[in-house]
């Protein structure tokens, strides 16, 4: 099925002519014969179209900080965006020995009209003071949200204060909803914070264990950081601290020490990866453990990172169980789902990410694309450098950070990096646009009009993408994925994960469901058989 | 943790924000969008939570305003964000709502959507503003502003035209497609509003339509100074925020005030008043449901008298699920609302008198403290939204699912709950859970009290041969 230019102009007809203009920067037409493509992406969101984007306190709380479990967030603002932030993302948790796991509450100071006219310091100090003596938690948070900055409340002060008090970490994050573009701002904030305050806490001087590594940009969504770390366990890795899924701040203050970083998700903690590397020496690998084939290149390429013959072994060794393993499961389900189309329209990784799984089941991803990823996340790393600053950016401060002189150590020389950078993605990132086939659709910050037009233009067999869109794609009569929070599904990570998608994929096809959309009377009679007439 | 007593803290909220509630009666009005002005978080966030509930697509738009707009004014991001939804949506009414950062800064929704209109020759084109920042109250003030702002920004003096209003609370779409059915029965013309019955639970038809059929009509609104009476079913909406009250002072439209008609009692105000206003016959069919709902009452209420119920969320809701539990004999231990609620003590306190046991009233709560009432008081059932569920997985108190958000469940906007057969349908999901509890403890709570007991001493039953 084929899209041109003219189909997708006629489809932006509908905007005002500058709304027009700026919308045809950020579609485009996959075409490899063009070199490098250029796609618009972290601009300003346009009013009154329904994007699909949050604000940089869902980034910042909601994404990067939330899933750290040992830590009590606390939300400075009127109670609504405390409770939409409320285990929303289904980032799991297993409580750990000391008891610290306040994941499943939201706690928040609930500010009234007087704390916004006389201000909210008070009441978040007081606050602090009792979630100290309540939950008496390894750390606190302290996120903005957007009358905070307005009004003057010095949230950093307060933080200061108060840990100086307890004398417990109390870190606070100017998240406030305005800031950036997106919650991709939010992720920014997030990132310095935790690198300042957190990373380089711990006491560790050395790795506690041989192949010692971070997970960064693993949110344990549905169980996924689990599954992973099952493998890596299995094959010999010592997993330091996940960033942030399952994380905590007893691991996170000891990641400095780590061989190597992992980079999940390269759009929400491409920032603390790159200020490791800086800081402490450690370069980061970009993964992905999404798909059979992708998992399996990722372990190679840690193991070749590593180099050892021993751990490349039990990496094959490892790779040929798990696949032997779930190779029939998986055959069964490529059946059914054989020579469908996808849309892929997920945040900043997984517009990417699941393309490698659904192709593994012989799906095709005909459109794929980010909610407020950057242009890098398209165009891979390369383009960094050309990217202009714009006002927006420019208000997300970034973090200086100099080696550290306790504890940086070059974790591999700068030759073998160099040449390991030939066959691995070492701090480097391709992007989604490389991953698309020719003729295929990427599209940033697609909103509700164009998802619903160009549904109807490409005639998908299923939509991945959030709550908020899933509903278009349903009343239409095709199957969707959630593939922010899985549909209270996962793990969708690793092996055992890419069973369960198929699974769940493949359920959204063959459940008889779809076959009563259209009734009986509609296409032929109930019964069979003729009416005599009279007199015969 | 239980024993802190002056909190600052709320840990776990049993309320949302203002502009959350103020988007839902603008979905129960005929081909209308919202638009926030603020930060496009507030819409991202709020349509999720609305389309997890209903399960249907929620569009509602923002104005995105970013650091520029903090400094300078959103004015420039609100005009081009009502281009954008005029030219893409071709609503015939569009809602703007302020959020925290819109009335932070000051800015003036009714100025510039004055200015607006003006601008584009659109003066005709009806926008109606509500102020709702997120600090102003919980989403139960904000779905009563903006229910009042919209008959307020539409009605006209009319010619009385003898249909009567019907003011619907925040209940579920099926609730009120059964209200529908009851006046209908009773033979009434009227005009109801909100009704988001079909927008927010609409039926799967081809082609997708972008703004869901349904909602109450533009012009029926207009038309609403001219009714005979209005029957609002809300008694905890403040006086300032009340449609009825503003059609009774504005246009002197006699008002019937009356809860939301879950529970026999309640549901005998409903149509009693239908009768009083209308003069008609109440028809044989109705009478038939309510001797159903009086037979299902005497088939449970030997099973309802062991149930002690903690009742929580929207205050028009939980002063209707009260009343349907003293009914019963689920006698309330604990009735809680995370908004502030000023009269719902003094609503209660005559049917509390009742009940043989204590009843705790607990106003902008959270469920921290719900959860420590609901223990200290023996409750042995939970009533309300979804959040709830923290008394299951934390105390093992079993919830029965009612009101907005159900975000664990399917089936939100399906639940009915009103008129005598919805509340026979309630009562025995309340039943039920009561029951299902029983059997599930039944063996374990016989051993413990006919041979535990014994262990120490003589050895009876089976245990001698152990």
């Amino acid at each position: 099925m084929g899209v041109n230019e003219k189909n997708i102009d006629a489809i932006l007809e509908a905007y005002p002519a500058k709304v027009k203009r700026n919308r045809k920067k950020h579609i485009l037409i996959k075409d490899s014969t063009q070199g490098r493509q250029e796609l618009e992406a972290n601009t300003r969101t346009i009013p009154g179209i329904i994007t699909n984007r949050g604000c940089a306190y869902a980034g910042c709380k909601g994404v990067v900080l939330g899933p750290i479990k040992d830590i009590v967030h606390i939300t400075h603002g009127p109670i609504g965006c405390g409770y939409y932030s409320w285990l929303t993302r289904r980032n799991k948790a297993a409580t750990p020995e000391d008891g610290k796991n306040y994941m499943t509450y939201c706690v928040s100071t609930d500010m009234q009209e007087s704390d916004i006219v006389f201000g909210g310091e008070k009441k978040l100090t007081r606050m602090i003071d009792d979630v100290v003596e309540i939950f008496k938690p390894n750390a606190i948070t302290v996120s903005a949200t957007c009358p905070v900055g307005l009004i003057g409340d010095d949230i950093n002060a307060v933080a200061k204060a108060a840990q100086e008090k307890h004398g417990l970490p109390v870190l606070s994050f100017n998240c406030e909803g305005y800031k950036g573009v997106s919650q991709s701002a939010g992720h920014h904030i997030a990132n310095n914070g935790v690198m300042e305050h957190i990373v380089g806490q711990g006491d560790l001087t050395e790795a506690p264990a041989k192949y010692s590594i971070n997970l960064l940009g693993e949110y344990n969504i549905g169980g996924d950081g689990w599954e992973i770390h099952r493998f890596l366990k299995d094959i010999g890795y010592h997993v330091i601290s996940v960033l942030t899924g399952d994380g905590s701040y007893e691991t996170i203050k000891n990641a400095h020490v780590a061989d190597l970083n992992l980079v999940q998700c390269h759009r929400s903690i491409n920032y603390i990866a790159d200020m490791l590397e800086k800081k402490y020496g450690t370069p980061w690998l970009k993964v992905n453990f999404i798909g059979v084939q992708s998992t399996i290149d990722s372990l190679r390429n840690m193991a070749l990172y590593f180099g050892d013959e021993e751990l490349i072994r039990r990496t094959e060794e490892v790779i040929a169980r798990e696949v032997a393993r779930i190779e029939p499961i998986m055959e069964q389900y490529k059946k059914i789902c054989q020579g469908k189309t996808a849309f892929c329209f997920v945040g900043g990784s997984r517009g990417h990410h699941y393309q490698g799984l659904f192709a593994e089941l012989g799906i095709e991803t005909v459109l794929a694309g980010y909610e407020f990823a950057h242009r890098d996340d398209y165009e891979g790393r390369e383009v960094i450098p050309d990217i202009k600053p714009d006002a927006d950016s420019k208000n997300i401060p970034d973090l200086n950070v100099e080696p550290d002189r306790k504890f940086f150590k070059l974790k591999i020389s700068p030759e073998k990096a160099e040449e390991l950078k030939k066959t691995i993605p070492l701090g480097d990132y391709k992007g989604l646009i490389a991953e698309m086939n020719d003729g295929h659709l990427i599209t940033d910050d697609l909103n509700h009009y164009e998802t619903e037009e160009l549904i109807k233009l490409l005639k998908p067999d299923i939509f991945a993408s959030g709550i908020k869109d899933k509903f278009i794609p349903q009343k239409m009569g095709i199957p969707s994925k959630q593939i922010h929070s899985y549909d209270y599904s996962g793990p969708y990570a690793g092996f055992n994960g890419a069973v369960k998608f198929a699974e769940d994929i493949a359920m959204g096809f063959v459940s008889p469901t779809w076959n009563f959309i259209s009734p009986p009377w509609k296409d032929k009679p109930l019964l069979e058989g003729s009416i005599q007439k009279e007199g015969h | 943790m239980e024993t802190l007593n002056c909190r600052s803290v709320i840990e776990n909220p049993c309320t949302m924000c203002m502009p959350m509630g103020g988007i839902l009666p603008f979905k129960g009005v005929a081909q209308s969008m919202v638009i926030l002005h603020g930060s496009q978080g507030c819409a991202t966030y709020m349509r999720r939570h609305i389309a997890e509930h209903f399960n249907e697509p929620i569009d509602v738009a923002s104005s995105s305003l970013n650091e520029k707009g903090t400094v300078y004014g959103g004015e420039k991001n609100l005009k081009s964000g009502l281009d954008n939804l005029l030219k893409l949506y071709n609503p015939s009414l569009i809602g703007v709502l302020t959020t925290c950062l819109a009335e932070t800064i000051g800015e003036d929704t009714d100025m510039i959507t004055a200015q607006y209109l003006q601008e584009r020759g659109l003066t005709d084109f009806p926008i109606v503003t509500v102020p709702t920042p997120g600090y102003g109250g919980s989403d139960f003030e904000g779905y009563w502003l903006a229910a009042k702002r919209i008959i307020s920004a539409l009605a006209c003096k009319t010619k009385k035209h003898g249909k009567i209003n019907v003011i619907i609370p925040n209940i579920s779409p099926a609730d009120i497609r059964e209200i529908k059915r009851i006046l209908l029965l009773m033979k009434t013309d009227f005009t109801l509003f909100p009704d988001f019955s079909d927008t927010l639970d609409s039926a799967f038809v081809r082609p997708y339509q972008k703004i869901p059929n349904g909602g109450t009509e533009k012009d029926d609104i207009s038309a609403m100074p001219g009714a005979a009476a209005t029957v609002q079913l809300s008694l905890t909406v403040t006086d300032t925020n009340s449609p009825g009250i503003y059609l009774e002072r504005e246009f002197g439209i006699p008002l019937y005030n009356l809860p939301i008609p879950t529970g026999i009692g309640n549901t005998d105000l409903f149509i009693n008043a239908l009768k009083e206003i209308t003069g008609a016959e109440i028809p044989p069919v109705l009478h038939q449901e309510r001797g159903r709902l009086l037979d299902c009452m005497i088939d449970s209420h030997k099973y309802n008298f062991a149930g002690r119920s903690v009742i929580f969320g929207d205050p028009e809701l939980v002063y209707a699920v009260t009343k349907t539990c003293i009914e019963n004999g689920i006698f309330p231990v604990v009735v809680a609302t995370g908004g502030k609620a000023s009269n719902l003590k003094r609503l209660l306190q005559p049917h509390l008198v009742e009940c043989p046991i204590e009843t705790q009233i607990l106003s902008e709560t959270d469920f921290a403290q719900i959860r420590v009432k609901s223990m200290e008081t023996g409750a042995n059932i939970a009533i309300g939204h979804s959040d709830g569920r923290y008394l299951t997985e934390k105390e093992g108190i079993p919830l029965v699912r009612i009101g907005f958000p159900i975000h664990d469940r399917v089936g939100g906007q399906r639940l009915l709950s009103v008129g005598y057969t919805g509340t026979a349908i309630f009562l025995d999901r309340l039943t039920n859970t009561l029951l299902e509890n029983k059997y599930k403890n039944y063996r374990r709570s016989m051993y413990e009290k006919h041979y535990q007991e014994k262990k120490a001493g003589e050895r009876h039953g089976l245990q001698q041969f152990l």
